[in-house]
């Protein structure tokens, strides 16, 4: 106590030689952390002592803290600080988020940190932070750049810079290439980039002034910085990760910002989907390899010979394997690919060829099927053994094989071999892994039983196998988002030992959230989604009831979230059968979420203009959809959210029942435990859209009374928990419209920063007072 | 296609969660309490404004009432209408009464029109015969929140510039149609310095608070009946006038009132000048105020005079919106548990139980909450000084 003291003293007597300066310097736990803010949330206070404690141990940790409580400025304060105090404890961050402009977002938070060290220090700073995105994101080619979709910037970057083009440059230099790429190759290396923040902007800015291809700058200059900031498939996706993150530093801290989906990014990355549609294109692309090889025969035979004696060395990587080549790689895991030379039968180009000639064949007849097939990967390995004779060392090479043959063929235009490259991927994948993967090939989809659509998926049901050698490799990873309750599920799935679990609360000053659970219409049904009676006429109708009341008093926007789209239209057509939407409309327009991209950001941007100018708006939306996960609704866009129904996952799905059952056999979760956690963290998310800052305020309505249940209620966080009292469960739709007129009364009140001193807001002294200190301890909840 | 079914469960969506408002108090500090906020908003307004500001005392201000479907919403009582109409009538009477010589005019919308119930006028008898009338109108479709304004700018954009222009919105709707986008308005708005102040019936509206935050009003929303009467009173006091606007010189006349008696055999009943724009039956009166430049005869003060434009006010009007000039100084706020001396409020005699006493810096008494707000409020002088002033 005495030493911690006198360090505040000592700190206090600095604060007041410095007492001009505003913002924060900390003491976490002994560690000086600079706060580039005027003032702090006391649960970011209780964060950062997290944190330093998992960094101290060396381990995971698994963090929730509700979104608009400055999650990220948390994180990287601390960590940065980490870093100059015990530079060889730490060496580099790795902060993985979702979308581009999540990754942007990070970037200014962390100018922002940098800009009051240099001020605070006046050192000079070394510091490099860097963003990374795709080349699509990143280009300046003139040409290349205008492309629209990412895999056509790819394909073209690659036509402009493979090594081959660039030899035949060389010789003939007529021939295209990328000057920007060419002009990093030649000095871009040898002068390091200097310290600062950069952005995608800023690295393009820095391209251009340079002439150098600010895509491979980047990727080079990650090996080097002190952060980085980029996708979570650069780390998760073996097939990029390879290429991308392979040699960073295990004294590296991992950060997973907004996880709570993060096991099926995972899955997703390991998983497969085979159609007639792959199979057809990938037919096309043999025959092309065929061709290409039979005209390279006649013209540049030995180009063939030396790649077959090559191969026969074992030197897989007998070129100097240069970044660019390196388009396609393996999808499995860096310690699955075997380190032996490819076997004999697939040596030879035509062999080769002739393999995946015989593989397609197999693939195509048992896409012939009038019934569900599921079976595990050794089953299906037999199968193609007695059928084609087919042997599992030579899949096992597949994608290694077929990178190599493009790369001795020449081709430029990688993009239209993707079909190909999925089913050698396949192929790699099926005869590498024998457990967590399941193969289910279905004749037609379950909704349109007529029309035949076979389909393979090739599934994998363990999300732990890609994320494994993540938590292997790094000595911390934290894994953090505002809704990962209930918190003991992620280390179980994930499969990994955490030293730190715990979630905090948001402190607040007025209660800025209400939520509300909605079971009962006025005559007294139940609303619920349940299969048995969401085809209910009452249950119809007393939702559209609830939308009606809450248009009438809720102002500007609504968002409502159903549980799937045919759920959605089946209830809006009826809605409009009754007259309800005529209703509604009179009070709010109406939009609509759809499956298509471009229609979705038109109605969202209609709905936020109708939301500005008063005349207020309802989107519906759909749970899981693009609106659920990745749109923010501040303010007056999301002033309520209505929750109808509780989100179940379609459980009849194969792939799904199959992942159920791994789940219970692999890690004792049972079936509903899963499923009503998976139901809950899409709740949870979809309602938190509201909420994104302690001056924000929203209605949360939870339209099922099945969310009343204590399994259900208890899966929320606890920042939504808390405010759930007994009495707002199991209301009727009349009491909902009392509460929420009353709540939004008193949230229209005046509300000024100076009442959220003291109590949200602390600045240093509160937050130095003893009673602050210990209010602080009972923040953070430990799982 | 609700409309029945409403009105059949009055008594059923019509009770009060009073323990909600109790359970606030109780809770741990952390937990908010708007109430608490509130009366420290409510402290604070009494405190400020006590600097030398310049304030706008001749004020032109339109009313926009809304009049759509959701007036008859039955969350204040019997319903928004009557009541927002009835609070009004107060609100004109005790505006004339603080701010003598300005002009109020009264604007209704709904079925996405906007229609002038009073124009511009300085005399409270017409609008409160508008009002009164007002109650038995029907409310129905959305109002149009461009319209109104568009049709309150359309007269005080002529205004002098020395004057304060100013709408209050009074809006029930969460909704508004508009036939153009308003932000254009609200710049218009701006640039023609016009304040625009709005009460909300229901909730926070974004473009209520966008305009208001552009324009220089305020924005508030109602709690009950009590708290909207209490946010109408706020738009009694004369606002701080911007430092743009313009001084200058204004002509009044003050009119003596001249008594002819009945005795006196010269004296002729004559018209008043004020039936000119009144419906009502022109009587013949014997005395009245004449103007002291074209010697129109008026029977009532203030008046602006029809036939020469000037402004025709009593002295006694004109001092009564002296105390805006010259408030009563803030009392000092101490916690009771501080307060030494006799536990009971000076004017209402009761026990002093809130939180904190007021003293009088002056002479010296205490006060209750309630008190300190109706001496600040209403009264404008100590009572406690008065007292002492008799006696000395």
């Amino acid at each position: 106590m005495i030493p911690k003291l006198c360090y505040f003293l000592k700190l206090l007597v600095f604060i007041i030689l410095n007492n001009l300066i505003l913002k924060l310097k900390l003491n976490i736990d002994g560690l000086l952390v600079y706060f580039p803010y005027d003032y702090i949330y006391p649960e970011q206070y209780s964060y950062m002592l997290e944190l330093k404690r998992t960094l101290d141990a060396k381990g995971h940790g698994v963090l929730e803290m509700p979104s608009g409580t400055g999650k990220t400025i948390s994180l990287l304060s601390l960590i940065v600080a980490y870093q100059k105090a015990y530079p060889l404890e730490v060496t580099k961050l790795v902060y993985c988020s979702r979308t581009v402009p999540e990754i942007e977002k990070v970037v200014e938070e962390l100018r922002k940190l940098m800009d009051y060290y240099t001020k605070q220090t006046e050192a000079k700073n070394d510091f490099l932070a860097l963003a990374l995105s795709s080349r699509k994101n990143l280009c300046i080619h003139p040409e290349v750049s205008a492309l629209r979709f990412g895999k056509e910037v790819d394909g073209k970057c690659h036509s402009l810079t493979a090594s081959y083009i660039r030899a035949q440059h060389h010789s003939n230099p007529s021939q295209p290439v990328c000057q920007f790429y060419e002009e990093f190759d030649a000095v871009g290396r040898q002068v390091p980039i200097p310290p600062g923040i950069y952005n995608l902007d800023d690295l393009k800015d820095f391209g251009r002034r340079k002439g150098w291809c600010p895509y491979f700058l980047a990727r080079y200059a990650i090996l080097h910085a002190n952060i980085v900031v980029y996708s979570y498939h650069y780390l998760l996706d073996p097939k990029i990760a390879d290429l991308v993150s392979k040699e960073l530093a295990k004294k590296s801290v991992v950060v997973f910002d907004e996880a709570h989906n993060i096991d099926n990014v995972c899955i997703d990355s390991m998983s497969v989907n085979i159609t007639r549609r792959t199979l057809d294109r990938c037919q096309t692309n043999v025959e092309t390899l065929q061709n290409t090889i039979s005209r390279i025969k006649e013209t540049d035979a030995a180009k063939l010979r030396e790649e077959y004696s090559r191969l026969v060395e074992g030197l897989k990587e007998a070129n100097v394997a240069r970044e660019t080549d390196m388009y396609l790689s393996n999808p499995v895991l860096p310690d699955e690919i075997l380190q032996e030379a490819v076997p004999g039968s697939i040596r030879t180009a035509e062999h080769f060829v002739g393999f995946m000639k015989r593989f397609l064949e197999y693939l195509k007849a048992r896409l012939r099927i009038h019934h569900v097939v599921q079976e595990s990967a050794p089953q299906f390995l037999k199968d193609i053994y007695e059928k084609v004779c087919i042997d599992r060392k030579p899949l096992r090479f597949c994608a290694e094989r077929l990178r190599s043959l493009l790369r001795t063929l020449e081709i430029a235009d990688i993009a239209d071999f993707s079909a190909i490259t999925l089913i050698s991927h396949f192929a790699t994948l099926v005869s590498t892994y024998s457990k967590g993967f399941t193969i289910i090939i279905e004749p037609f989809e379950d909704r349109t039983p007529t029309i035949a659509n076979p389909v393979l998926h090739f599934s994998c049901m363990d999300p732990s196998i890609a994320i494994k050698p993540v938590f292997g490799r790094f000595q911390s990873v934290i894994i953090t988002s505002g809704t990962l309750s209930p918190l003991d599920i992620y280390p179980r799935i994930l499969d990994f030992r955490p030293v730190t679990v715990a979630s905090f609360t948001m402190t607040l000053a007025r209660t800025c959230l209400c939520p509300l659970i909605v079971g009962r219409g006025n005559d007294q049904v139940a609303m619920t989604s349940k299969f048995e009676t969401r085809e209910d006429f009452a249950v119809i109708r007393n939702y559209g009831n609830l939308l009606l009341e809450m248009s009438a008093i809720v102002p500007d926007g609504i968002v409502a979230f159903f549980t799937s789209y045919i759920y959605m239209e089946n209830i809006v057509a009826s809605w409009y059968e009754q007259g309800i939407l005529e209703n509604i409309q009179r009070n709010k327009l109406i939009f609509i979420e759809t499956q298509d991209a471009a229609e979705t950001s038109m109605a969202l941007e209609k709905y936020q203009e109708a939301c500005e100018n008063g005349r207020g708006a309802i989107l519906l939306s759909v749970a899981r959809g693009k609106v659920s996960e990745g749109i923010d609704f501040v303010h007056h866009y999301g002033r309520a959210v209505i929750m109808f129904g509780v989100p179940y996952v379609y459980t009849q799905s194969r792939i799904l029942k199959a992942r159920l059952e791994y789940l219970r056999d692999q890690f004792q979760i049972r079936e509903n435990d899963f499923l009503t956690f998976d139901a809950m963290r899409h709740a949870a998310q979809c309602v938190g859209r509201a909420i994104r800052g302690k001056t924000d305020y929203g209605l949360m309505i939870f339209a099922d009374k099945r969310y009343a249940r204590a399994d259900k209620r208890g899966k929320l966080p606890r920042w939504i928990q808390e405010h759930l009292t007994d009495g707002s469960l199991n209301l009727t739709i009349d009491e909902t419209v009392q509460l929420g007129k009353h709540f939004l009364r008193q949230m229209a009140q005046p509300f000024r920063q100076e009442d959220q001193l003291g109590l949200s807001l602390l600045t240093l002294e509160q937050l130095q007072s003893e009673d602050m200190l210990q209010k602080i301890a009972q923040i953070a909840q430990q799982a | 296609m609700d409309e029945e079914p409403e009105r059949a469960k009055r008594w059923e969506g019509g009770y009060e969660r009073t323990w909600e408002v109790l359970k606030e108090d109780e809770s741990g500090s952390l937990k908010a309490s708007v109430e608490d906020i509130l009366f420290q908003a409510k402290r604070k307004r009494v405190s400020e404004g006590h600097g030398q500001v310049r304030l706008g005392m001749m004020r032109h201000l339109f009313v926009i009432i809304d009049s759509s479907r959701s007036m008859e919403d039955q969350d204040l009582r019997p319903n928004r209408l009557t009541s927002t109409l009835k609070l009004m009538e107060f609100f004109v009477e005790e505006y004339f009464d603080q701010n003598p010589i300005s002009q109020i005019g009264i604007i209704t919308t709904k079925n996405k029109r906007a229609e002038k119930l009073t124009d511009l006028a300085g005399n409270p008898k017409k609008h409160l015969a508008a009002l009164k009338k007002a109650v038995d109108s029907t409310c129905v479709g959305e109002p149009s929140l461009y319209n109104s304004l568009n049709v309150a700018m359309q007269t005080l954009k002529h205004m002098p510039a020395h004057t304060s222009k100013e709408i209050l919105v009074i809006f029930s709707s969460l909704t508004t149609c508009d036939p153009a986008n308003i932000y254009e308005l609200i710049k218009t708005l701006n640039a023609l310095k016009i304040r625009v102040s709005v009460i909300g019936l229901s909730a926070e509206v974004r473009v209520c608070t966008i305009l208001t935050r552009e324009t220089g009003g305020s924005y508030n929303v109602i709690l009950d009946e009590s708290h909207f009467k209490e946010l109408l009173m706020l738009h009694v006091k004369p606002p701080p006038a911007s430092s743009s606007s313009e001084c200058s010189l204004i002509r009044m006349g003050f009119p003596q009132h001249v008594i002819a008696s009945m005795s006196d055999q010269d004296a002729k009943p004559s018209f008043s000048m004020s039936h000119l724009d009144s419906t009502g039956e022109p009587g013949l009166t014997l005395g009245g105020y004449y103007c002291p430049q074209c010697r129109a005869k008026y029977t009532e003060l203030p008046v602006e005079c029809k036939v020469c434009g000037l402004t025709l006010v009593s002295a006694p009007h004109l001092a009564r919106s002296f105390h805006h000039l010259f408030p009563l100084e803030a009392f000092q706020e101490t916690p009771l548990e501080e307060y030494e001396g006799e536990r009971f409020c000076e004017a209402c005699q009761g026990e002093l139980k809130d939180k904190s006493v007021f003293t009088c810096l002056a002479c010296k008494k205490v006060f209750c909450v309630e008190c300190d707000l109706f001496i600040h409020d209403t009264l404008h002088c100590c009572p406690g000084c008065m007292q002492t002033d008799r006696t000395s």
